[in-house]
């Protein structure tokens, strides 16, 4: 199991198709982001209906509670804040479908749904987001998490330049052994592509993002 | 667990509220700004101007100097590159739009038609709202001007 996801989260993160940060782009975009953290690892393929909402597969495999979701997530962008130099989002974000043990965890495929929230503010300079989710998934898992990061770009990479921030990213997660995370990381994006790259440094594991919009 | 996505969802439908209640003031604020009815809100569009060359790309450049019209439209919230592919992609699918370049320094969005064709200012803020952005200004009649020609006009006659 454990394989399979990680060459399908490689292939979709080598896929020429790939995608993007935001899970709602402009209208008619696809985004193909995945999203490895210090306890899960994510692989989203999503299409944009319109500015304010999109649609699309989300697996997710929780490395620390063994079960894997495989089911749909829909994101609705609530509010943009336009400024001269700043963007502000606020997104609400939910999903349904299947999650079901692996490994340690002999749950069988159980009903799943999770409702989150994430909000973000960013300048060419800096960036502050605030993510939280809770999942439930019958005895396969039911638990709650929350992140906070901050960025700072060194310079303002113009159009088709090679943009870098370094961030730092705060989580919690109240069913793992180690509840709290730093996790400081390096984010490059040039053109469609980001590439983020850290390491939790409480329980040393690595964190890992790409996203690719087309 | 229910209660914690009892929690969660509430928060999120707290978080939102305002910001569709601002939604909502800022439509408000739209009809009373404009009575004709144009789903738009932005400066009055400035025409005659001119832009430095290098400022544009080679196929902005070469789509003017095809005889294309160039429209420069102030953007908001323009931030990262994404904003510019967003863009790029909603503007590069239209056949009246010979090239297409976000400066993301300026804030702006070059729209190098083909010629004789154009796209209206209400059509360009209702695609800049479909790539998620925001019109602030649209200039139009921009001329490209080489900063060496700029040169040449400022030297001083020596006839």
């Amino acid at each position: 199991m454990t394989r399979t996801f990680c060459v399908a989260a490689a292939l979709l993160a080598c896929s020429v198709n790939a995608a993007h940060g935001r899970p709602v782009s402009y209208q008619g975009g696809w985004t193909a982001i995945e999203q490895t953290d210090r306890q899960s690892s994510a692989v989203w393929i999503h299409y944009t209906l319109n500015p304010r909402l999109s649609l699309g597969y989300r697996g997710e495999w929780d490395r620390g509670q063994d079960y894997v979701f495989q089911g749909a997530q829909a994101t609705a962008l609530a509010k943009r804040w336009f400024g001269e130099n700043y963007q502000a989002n606020l997104y609400g974000f939910a999903g349904a479908g299947v999650a079901y043990g692996v490994d340690d965890n002999a749950a069988g495929a159980r009903p799943a749904a999770f409702v989150g929230v994430l909000a973000d503010w960013e300048t060419r300079r800096w960036f502050l987001s605030y993510k939280a989710r809770a999942i439930e998934a019958g005895e396969v898992d039911a638990s709650a998490a929350q992140a906070a990061r901050i960025g700072y770009a060194p310079y303002e990479g113009d159009t088709g330049d090679l943009h870098t921030w370094a961030m730092i990213e705060i989580d919690h997660r109240a069913d793992n052994p180690e509840p709290v995370g730093v996790t400081p990381l390096v984010r490059l994006f040039k053109g469609p592509m980001l590439l983020e790259a850290g390491w939790s440094v409480l329980d040393d594991e690595p964190l890992f993002n790409f996203t690719y919009r087309f | 667990m229910i209660r914690t996505l009892s929690l969660v969802s509430a928060l999120s439908l707290v978080l939102a509220a305002p910001a569709w209640a601002q939604d909502h003031d800022d439509h408000d604020k739209e009809h009373q700004e404009h009575k004709h009815g144009d789903d738009h809100k932005h400066d009055h569009k400035h025409e005659g101007e001119t832009i430095d060359a290098a400022a544009l790309t080679q196929e902005v450049r070469a789509a003017v100097a095809a005889g294309g019209d160039l429209v420069v439209a102030d953007v908001l919230g323009v931030v990262c590159d994404f904003c510019a592919t967003a863009m790029n992609k909603t503007f590069g699918k239209r056949k009246e739009v010979a090239a297409v370049y976000v400066d993301l320094d300026r804030k702006t969005l070059n729209l190098a038609f083909k010629p004789e064709m154009s796209l209206d200012d209400a059509t360009i803020e209702k695609l800049v709202k479909r790539a998620g952005y925001k019109v602030k200004t649209i200039r139009r009649d921009v001329a490209v001007e080489d900063a060496l020609d700029a040169e040449a006009d400022d030297a001083p006659d020596r006839s």
